[in-house]
């Protein structure tokens, strides 16, 4: 990872030389991003306000619905604070918008005075933590201090130069999770990448090989990573990707490289993942028989798949989809099998006792296979494995191998990542009973105990919201991927095979 | 107090125990060595307290060693003789010793009758514990194991809507038990109740079906596990790693003040492991090569030769072994459902 | 809110208030219909509600025979528990103030009978007194057993703590003054969880049915309550029985006031300086017994939200303390500061973290809704993934539980028990077609297997989940448990 160096970064060279063209382009792709971001409107991306306000000022002005939207954002910290000193602290932030515009240091300097937040250090504006979120007690639960390397991005703000459109678009799309899941992340940063390759050209004095990667496919990566930290799957392919290039000969003409580049791409996608999807969920679904009840948690493509396909082929079963709190991501994926046609109940997580009564089998998705055979998937899964495993029902993932991983682990400490916590503050509360705009300037005053929005402002109280969690593999029976059905004591000999060419 | 010392009569007291366990067969075994006990207190006459239990002693003594498995009788003449001794031994104002005995002498019958009535109570809880849709496990040859079903069938039968279906374990040796397995199936099935038979070798495979497991016991000992017949601790293993309920199903006067701490400290001997060469059996000092605890076991309980009186138990379905508290979720007596941490209690409390 | 037309939000101190001035029979209905509309609930209101009812039924009663007050507490029992069977403490407190009313008119005969009319001692169902009248004993050969069978009762019931007694000192020493005064009149102590029966093994041998109808031998399944009726007749009202009873049932209320802060006593035996603490949804036993252990340690708490049914009240929980924000509740209910307050840090996990991070934590803290004959309990939805996943990771799992939530009932089906909550909490009923075609199903209680639990802290003490049957068999009357059951 490279964003392990401290927040004191000096800004970077290229930020301080944006030409206006450049920035124009910016301006546009983050306009693009930013309207897909909101499309949602999940509280969740809401941006820390240092952040969501410059973003405003790039082309605020023009669009005044999206400042509207982003005071709850800007509310949702400072709700403690008296509205005058809200207004004052909005008005010192206009310099920082102009400063986004001209060039960071003036932006960094306000940021620094005001807010509770941490810049990114390969950001332009890295800056030194703001003394307002030192002074107040820290929110970040010591035991996963290594996972806060940052703050998720959600803005174009300070973004380096080379970051090509579609990956920026890309980018906000991933930290808001409309692509989610690590197979659907792979597949749409590897076409990100085939757009950015074709609008690539080699300078003059040096080779593609030696040049794609390391100057024009890090950055890319770079604020990907920036985003949300990225799957072990796109892991796999980068490092796929990588090596594809740097075998590439030197005197293959450019555009045939790029054409050729493009074309593998495609070909990565097509037999890594989408043809291997349907490979598994063939080979999955006939573990679903007739008058199976299928268990199931979160949204997983490929069991969704598995499952769409046993329903087609008439086998009778029902499904139980346990769903969790805060991405009720099930909930997404009862809907897609309840318009297919099939039998669900819905079940909320803590009813999974209840749902593994009825479940005859148990099929899972997976973030990544870890080497030691355990399974890394969304945070709650192992607990479903624990229940079915208790009551010896099969727990079946199924998984890609470019999903797996050489990585180990024992517990869900070391692998994870944080996510923000304001996921957790309950969304659904406030939204009918006052609409979005309003509550900021109302809010203050009518809310006498103190609701969960005032976390930050409560000594003491921290809110975790992990992604991932680690199910050990004594609770998994079987993984399915396009090499087999295996034990998970074999998933190193196919991350091997598959991703590391041995 | 060997056996020569001599009953004053010709009272055989382990005639009359066999005779009785056939005559009658609803008779549980404690409650056959009590109704023994008493006979034999009836021919003899016995005038003072210490003769009394003397007596009762040696006639206790007698049928121990006499009888192979003396586990579960003993749970009978243990309650009969801690019942002599807490009456007759009292500095008595009312409790006279005449009387007494000749409440005992006279009661026989009720107290079998009490026997009955309380598998009968027991099978009434049947209901309770088997719901719809259930599949029972168990392993037969338990008489009250057997009411119990059959009463949770009646009720099934009058309540309609509760189905449930028995899954019984048996063994392939034709046995006294057997038969009994036999008449239970056949009472289960003549009142709708599939029942499916498995040898105990099946247990495991067919355990992921099972909803719950109701198992007889010999004898419940006194840290609350149980005596059971051959193959009911491996079946209580399997049921504790399916994740299966395990209900001893027992009156309580088979609750026996013995603790053993592992199969082979059960005070009796079984040969079931038995070496063997081409040259036959390993046998001649074997024994204690082969199950070095059991020796000391024997010796300290009974207070017998080997391989004299009482022939070690060698054919499989006479059998028992020891199932450990853990792997019990309850037992289902008269009285209610017990933990297993229950029973120790119960047995404290009788004897002081 | 179903049927919420009154006035006020129909709760707990509307209901006390209401009980004040409205009719006995009305204020059962009321009881009733809060309960089946789950107006009133969580175990302590529940049981706060019936005890204060049931001094207003005895109240009102004219006493003339025993056998009546408490066929009628029964029957009132039933009607509440009919109204809502899984609100088990309900039923918990109706069999103990059965127990009240037994031990009132048994204490009565004793002292009638061994001819010392002592000072009547205000009792409590905690102070165990014999089970059979003394009657039965006149001729049964057991009485050294009896000794004998006192000895645990004595020693048991409590089990080694002295430290956090009985809720009142006063109930000790009715305990020992009952003993005292009648030695050979304690009988043997009762285990059995189920059925009405006779304790010791050896009622299988003793006398038949002779003069003692309460020795009957266990095969009998009508509850034994004819001894207490017919020796009734025999010496009515000779001490006040009306003010006796009232007087346990206020022992009672004092009980339930002050489980938490007994409970809460212990909190320094079980978390010690910088242990990472979890525990679930909001309950102010396990907020007291954090508190507590707060003033003299810091710690970590690490709390689950039980996510749909209860992470409103345990954000309001972690936020607020125990303030509720109605303000309606504050009679009754405590205020607390949260624990954030004290200076500990807290927290707050969505539930489906609870596997993730158990590999870190020292001690799981839980609160039941009911705790069952057999050392299993009923708690929050995600009790029982909490409960596994420490056991997973051989993590302690410590339930605090006042004795009343201890109900005698053995569970015969767990699933039976579960209740299922409104699936409006789980996906809003605006998903029209969603709710239409997905079964939406969203249990408000998990069953926690005995085995999953290393501890039970109660207002007693501490103890084994294997011993509890015993505590059981101390606070509850075998003819009572059932409290369907028609009385002889």
């Amino acid at each position: 990872m490279s964003e392990t160096t401290p927040d004191h970064d000096p800004p970077r060279v290229n930020e301080q030389k944006l030409t206006p063209a450049e920035l124009k382009k910016r301006a546009k792709a983050e306009k693009q991003a930013r309207r897909a971001a909101q499309k949602d409107q999940k509280p969740e991306e809401e941006g820390p306000p240092p952040a969501a306000e410059p973003a405003n000022g790039i082309n605020g002005e023009s669009k005044t619905p999206q400042k509207n939207s982003s005071a709850p954002q800007q509310q949702q910290q400072q709700q403690q604070k008296p509205k005058a000193e809200k207004q004052q602290k909005a008005q010192q932030q206009k310099p920082g918008k102009q400063g986004a515009q001209e060039a960071e240091p003036h932006h960094k300097r306000t940021g620094s005075q005001q807010m509770p937040l941490r810049r990114r250090p390969s950001q332009s504006g890295a800056q030194p933590k703001a003394p307002v979120k030192t002074k107040k007690d820290n929110k970040q639960v010591e035991l996963f201090s290594h996972l806060y390397t940052q703050p998720r991005r959600h803005t174009i703000e300070g973004v380096s130069k080379d970051v090509h459109p579609a990956v920026l678009a890309l980018g906000f799309q991933i930290s808001s999770y409309e692509i989610c899941g690590s197979s659907a992340r792979c597949v749409a940063m590897l076409l990100a990448f085939k757009e950015a390759i074709q609008e690539y050209t080699t300078p003059v004095g040096t080779s593609l090989a030696r040049h794609l990667t390391s100057h024009y496919l890090s950055p890319q990566i770079d604020f990907l990573k920036s985003c949300r930290p990225i799957s072990e799957s796109m892991g796999n392919a980068i490092r796929w990707l990588k090596k594809l290039i740097v075998e590439i000969d030197p005197s293959t003409p450019e555009q045939e490289a790029k054409d050729e580049l493009c074309e593998r791409i495609d070909t990565f996608i097509r037999e890594r993942i989408t043809v291997t999807d349907q490979a598994i969920a063939a080979s999955a679904c006939q573990q679903i028989k007739n008058g199976s009840v299928v268990l199931t948690y979160a949204k997983s493509s490929i069991v969704e798949k598995t499952i769409l396909e046993a329903h087609a082929k008439g086998t009778q079963f029902r499904v139980i989809v346990v769903d969790s709190r805060p991405l009720l991501e099930g909930k997404r994926q009862a809907t897609t099998l309840m318009h297919a046609g099939l039998e669900v109940e819905y079940v909320p997580f803590s009813g999974i006792p209840h749902a593994v009564k009825h479940a005859t089998v148990v099929l899972l998705g997976a973030h990544s296979m870890l080497s030691n055979g355990c399974l890394q998937s969304r945070i709650g899964t192992a607990a479903v494995a624990m229940h079915a495993t208790k009551r010896d029902i099969p727990v079946i993932v199924c998984c890609e191998s470019v999903k797996f991983s050489g990585k180990v682990a024992l517990d869900s400490i070391v692998l994870n990542e944080v996510a923000p916590a304001e996921e957790l503050l309950l969304p659904s509360k406030p939204t009918p009973s006052r609409p979005a705009p309003k509550d900021s300037s109302e809010d203050e005053a009518e809310a006498k105990p103190k609701t969960l929005e005032d976390w930050k402002d409560i000594p003491h109280l921290q809110l975790l919201n992990l992604m991932y969690d680690v199910t050990p593999a004594e609770y998994v029976r079987m993984v399915i991927c396009e090499y087999g059905s295996l034990p998970p004591s074999s998933v190193p000999v196919v991350h091997r095979l598959a991703n590391e060419g041995m | 107090m060997a056996r020569s010392s001599g009953t004053p009569s010709d009272f055989n007291i382990v005639q009359t125990y066999r005779r009785l366990l056939a005559e009658d067969e609803e008779l549980t075994m404690p409650v056959a060595a009590i109704e023994a006990l008493i006979e034999g207190l009836a021919n003899t006459p016995a005038s003072t307290v210490s003769e009394t239990l003397d007596l009762v002693q040696k006639l206790t003594a007698q049928l121990k060693q006499r009888i192979p498995n003396s586990i579960s009788l003993s749970a009978g003449t243990d309650l009969f003789q801690q019942y002599l001794i807490s009456n007759l031994q009292r500095p008595s104002d009312r409790g006279d010793f005449d009387q007494i005995r000749t409440h005992l002498v006279q009661n026989g019958k009720l107290f079998v009758e009490r026997a009955k009535a309380a598998r009968e109570t027991i099978a009434g809880f049947g209901r309770h514990f088997i719901r719809d849709g259930d599949v029972v496990l168990t392993n037969g040859g338990s008489r009250v194991v057997g009411s119990l079903l059959r009463s949770a069938a009646e009720s099934s039968n009058n309540r309609g809507s509760i189905r449930f279906k028995v899954i019984y374990v048996i063994s392939p040796n034709k046995t006294a038990e057997e038969d009994e397995s036999t008449a239970n199936i056949a009472a289960l099935r003549e009142r709708d109740i599939p029942v499916a038979t498995i040898p105990s070798t099946a247990v495991a495979y067919c355990i992921d079906q099972v909803t719950q497991c109701f198992v007889g016991a010999e004898g419940v000992v006194e840290n609350g596990g149980i005596v059971s017949r051959m193959g009911t601790y491996q079946i209580g293993m399997l049921a504790k790693a399916a994740g299966r309920p395990f209900y001893v199903v027992s009156e309580s006067h088979k609750f026996v003040r013995l603790y053993p701490i592992n199969q082979h400290d059960l005070g009796i001997e079984q040969d079931v492991v038995d070496f063997k060469t081409s040259k036959g059996s390993v046998k001649d000092d074997g024994a204690a090569d082969v199950r070095g605890g059991d020796d000391e076991g024997v010796a300290d309980v009974e207070g017998t030769e080997r391989s004299g009186t009482k022939g070690a138990i060698s054919a499989p379905h006479e059998a028992v072994d020891y199932t450990p508290p853990h792997l019990i979720s309850g037992i289902i007596t008269e009285s209610g459902v017990l933990l297993p941490s229950a029973v120790s209690e119960e047995l404290i409390k009788i004897w002081f | 809110m179903p049927a919420a037309t009154v006035g006020q939000t129909p709760s707990l101190t509307t209901f006390l208030k209401s009980l004040k001035t409205s009719s006995v029979e009305s204020s059962i209905e009321l009881l009733a219909s809060l309960l089946k509309r789950r107006q009133i609930k969580n175990s302590r209101q529940c049981a706060l509600a019936t005890a204060q009812l049931l001094r207003r039924v005895v109240g009102a009663e004219r006493i003339k025979d025993p056998q009546k007050l408490i066929d009628r507490i029964r029957d009132v029992g039933r009607r509440l528990v009919a109204a809502q069977p899984r609100e088990m403490a309900v039923g918990n407190i109706v069999r103990r103030v059965l127990g009240v009313v037994r031990e009132v008119v048994e204490e009565q005969l004793g002292d009638d009978g061994s001819g010392s009319s002592g000072p009547s001692t205000p009792t409590s169902p905690t102070s165990r007194a014999p089970k059979r009248p003394m009657i039965s004993h006149t001729f049964s050969s057991f009485t050294p057993l009896s000794h004998g069978a006192a000895m645990p009762y004595d020693m048991h019931p409590r089990p080694g703590t002295p430290g956090s007694s009985s809720p009142s000192g006063v109930d000790r020493l009715a305990d020992a003054t009952a003993a005292a005064r009648r030695p050979g009149l304690a009988t043997s102590a009762s285990y059995a969880s189920i059925a009405p029966t006779n304790a010791s093994l050896l009622s299988f041998l003793e006398h038949p049915l002779g003069r003692s109808p309460g020795a009957t031998p266990p095969a009998t399944s009508s509850p034994r309550m004819t001894p207490v009726q017919s020796s009734m007749e025999l010496n009515k009202e000779k001490i006040d029985i009306k003010a006796e009873v009232i007087d346990g049932i206020k022992d009672l209320l004092d009980e339930l006031e002050v489980v938490d802060s007994q409970i809460a006593e212990s909190a320094l035996d079980h978390i010690h300086s910088n242990e990472t603490i979890l525990t679930h949804t909001s309950s102010q036993t396990v907020q007291k017994f954090l508190a507590t252990a707060a003033r003299k340690r810091k710690f970590t708490v690490i709390h689950a939200e039980a996510y749909p049914n209860d992470h409103e009240a345990t954000h309001a929980t972690i936020l607020n303390g125990g303030k509720k924000s109605t303000g309606d509740d504050d009679e009754v209910d405590d205020r607390w500061k949260p624990l954030t307050a004290l200076g500990i840090t807290v927290i707050m996990i969505p539930d489906t973290a609870v596997f993730a991070l158990m590999s870190r934590i020292n001690k799981v803290i839980l609160a039941p809704h009911t705790v069952l004959a057999n050392g299993s309990l009923l708690a929050a939805a995600g009790a029982s993934t909490i409960a596994l996943a420490a056991q997973a990771h051989r993590v302690p799992v410590v339930v605090l539980s006042g004795v009343y939530k201890l109900s005698p009932v053995y569970p015969f089906d767990t699933q039976e028990l579960i209740e299922y909550g409104d699936p409006g909490k789980v996906v809003p009923f605006e998903e029209g077609e969603f709710m239409d075609k997905v079964d939406v199903v969203n249990p408000v209680y998990d069953w926690v297997d005995a085995e999953l639990v290393s501890l039970y802290v109660t207002n007693l003490g501490g103890c084994a989940p294997s011993f509890l049957y015993r505590i059981v068999a101390d606070h509850y009357r075998m003819e009572d448990v059932d409290l369907g059951a028609k009385s002889g």
